[in-house]
């Protein structure tokens, strides 16, 4: 069903293309996209570029509409979209440019462990961390919150975790917003949100979420990893996770309603799953409001799931999380629209920024950034593929200047699931990984292990060096797998 | 005619749906869905269920109700865990739908599922005529 595209693509330096605002009428500013010349047949040949095309015609759209090197074929905005828009310029916001799984993210813990510590427990540490953290479809844990609890955690975030135990007010500090977006409202969140919300918290989900153990293998920059706290053979854990049912009612309900009412804003989009209202509208202002719930159910979440981690690791080793050293290095969003001041022509403006599979990477000095990490800018964790590498890089000046303060938020795909279970078919993925790597994979469902193989995905490492090399964000450290759970 | 194929989608999971008439469409349409769900040719096992649909909403094109239609019957599938596999539709239009539903009530925990459908998404949705009557291509978000 892809097909190649046909349209203009100008080179403009080793990382940078452009797709020029004439290729089609009605956009409003030209595409950007940040690949390396190896990736590039992979986007050509998905139908991603036309979604940085249909994102062009947002109105209020600011300088470009943009791609990081992990884009491709998504719904609305390509998966790696980033659009900032205007509230000035009758700029829009559109729950298609944050997706059905609102504050989708990562979330990093260091420790003190080393490999050599780790090793002969791996086994035993996965198993239970499989055991003891529900994931799968439509899974429920055993954090239930009532519908007074569940509002808290809409207003609250990862402080509502907090407070009931799940973890440490030093967590907070290093999650991207605390935890906690100001501005949630509540009353915008319908019924049925609540419902799919409510017995979901500290639960991973399936698909490509994960819950990863991994040892640093690499650093590339010692004084960013040191004020990080991270050091060659230190043992970290990743957790990738989002707002589950609560966030894919809130973007259905929105987009629904933001359908019926591109009329009355005149609002033309190539896709309707690009449905918009104004940042001043009703519409747009009930939406963010009830977007920031779903975030901050999500940023609860992942604390849930860290806390629940923290209590496995207790169990192995027979010693407090704390004594054990595992700390939260930092949690970004991928899947969120925020407002933020940037500087467009010199002049600073209160903007939209949608992110859509890209991650927030301020740089050093910026005002929003814990006081330990001012001097290295923001983390940003970049998941891989389960057989590969994930990297640690930090936030830089370039991605202020041209990407609205954003860089890539994974490897992005390169095989469909299907393809990615007719590459597999007959093979053992677990085994494979095991015998090659020694890394020790659990997961749900065998088409889960297909479908997430190492090569259903780009080389993460060729995604990286774009970001550092077009200075949206630098490599700090990366990251093997050792032990993966799969929803 | 088959009543749906399932489509290669980069990061998603897409079908395309065949009818004879528009309420052929819709039915075979959720067909396809739960095939997405339990896998192509599976069959749940679990006490049967009959589950009465209306939808009724403000006048829209075709593709929103039949958006409606499939998230109705995803909804009561995370809801109520029913895996659905008979489809009955009574009456449609743009502004309302009647139908039944029929499935198993299953365990989330010992049926090897086979994909969670996060949402039916707009994306390039229209609903075509063709030689044989109508078909469309539905983008899930997984």
């Amino acid at each position: 069903m892809t097909q190649a595209w046909q349209g203009k693509l100008e080179k403009l330096d080793n990382f940078r293309w452009k797709i020029p605002q004439s290729y089609k009428p009605g956009m409003k500013v030209p595409g950007l996209i940040y690949a390396s010349e190896p990736l590039l047949p992979g986007i050509i040949n998905d139908k991603a570029l036309e979604q940085v095309v249909n994102v062009s015609f947002l109105p209020g759209v600011v300088k470009y509409s943009l791609a990081m090197p992990d884009i491709h074929w998504g719904y609305g905005f390509s998966i790696g979209g980033v659009a900032a828009t205007d509230p000035k310029n009758q700029g829009v916001i559109s729950p298609g440019g944050v997706g059905y799984d609102i504050n989708c993210g990562v979330r990093l813990v260091r420790s003190d462990l080393i490999l050599d510590d780790l090793k002969p427990r791996l086994e035993t540490l996965t198993n239970s961390l499989f055991n003891n953290i529900p994931s799968g479809i439509g899974s429920s844990g055993d954090i239930k919150a009532s519908a007074k609890e569940e509002e808290e955690i809409f207003l609250k975030g990862a402080m509502w975790a907090v407070k009931r135990g799940y973890g440490a007010e030093e967590d907070l500090e290093f999650t991207e917003d605390r935890g906690s977006i100001e501005g949630a409202d509540p009353s915008g969140v319908s019924v049925r949100a609540y419902e799919r919300g409510r017995d979901q918290s500290g639960t991973l989900g399936s698909g490509n979420h994960f819950l990863e153990i991994q040892v640093i293998d690499e650093i590339y920059d010692e004084e960013k990893a040191n004020i990080f706290g991270l050091f060659k053979g230190q043992i970290t854990m990743m957790i990738h996770s989002g707002s589950r049912g609560l966030g894919y009612q809130i973007c259905d309900d929105y987009v629904k309603s933001m359908i019926s009412c591109l009329n009355k804003y005149n609002i033309t989009v190539p896709d309707r799953q690009l449905a918009a209202a104004p940042l001043d509208s009703v519409e747009g202002k009930a939406y963010l409001s009830a977007m920031k719930c779903a975030a901050n159910y999500a940023w609860a979440n992942r604390q849930c799931l860290m806390h629940l981690a923290r209590n496995v690791f207790e169990k192995v080793f027979n010693k407090s999380w704390n004594s054990l050293g595992l700390k939260l290095v930092y949690d970004v969003a991928h899947n969120i629209a925020k407002m933020e001041k940037h500087k467009v022509d010199g002049k600073e403006r209160v903007l939209c920024v949608h992110r859509k599979g890209a991650t927030r990477a301020f740089p050093p000095g910026h005002a929003d950034l814990p006081e330990l990490y001012k001097k290295a800018g923001q983390p940003v964790i970049i998941p891989g593929d389960m057989g590969t590498f994930s990297y640690v890089l930090a936030g830089a000046i370039g991605a202020m200047q041209e990407t609205f303060g954003s860089t890539c938020h994974g490897a992005g795909r390169r095989l469909s699931r299907s393809g990615a279970i007719k590459a597999c078919a007959g093979r053992n993925i677990d085994k494979e990984l095991f015998n090659k790597s020694g890394i020790i994979v659990r997961a749900k469902t065998r088409t889960t292990l297909a479908e997430e193989a190492p090569e259903a995905y780009k080389d993460v490492s060729e995604v990286v060096d774009v970001v550092h090399g077009a200075g949206l964000s630098v490599k700090v450290a990366r990251m093997r797998p050792l032990g993966v759970i799969k929803g | 005619m088959k009543p749906f194929e399932i489509i290669d989608h980069t990061a998603d999971v897409g079908i395309k749906a065949h009818g004879n008439t528009l309420t052929e469409l819709f039915e075979n349409a959720a067909r396809g869905m739960f095939s997405v769900i339990t896998r192509e040719g599976a069959n749940p096992q679990g006490s049967h269920v009959e589950k009465n649909i209306e939808i009724n909403k403000d006048a829209g094109e075709l593709e929103d109700m039949l958006v409606s239609w499939l998230s109705e019957l995803l909804y009561i599938f995370n809801r109520e865990k029913l895996c659905f596999n008979s489809f009955k539709i009574a009456g449609l239009n743009n502004n309302s739908l009647k139908a039944v539903a029929g499935g198993v009530s299953i365990d989330l925990y010992q049926n090897d599922l086979y994909t969670e459908i996060k949402a039916v998404t707009f994306h390039n949705l229209k609903i075509e005529e063709d030689v044989e009557g109508f078909n469309c291509t539905i983008i899930f978000d997984v």
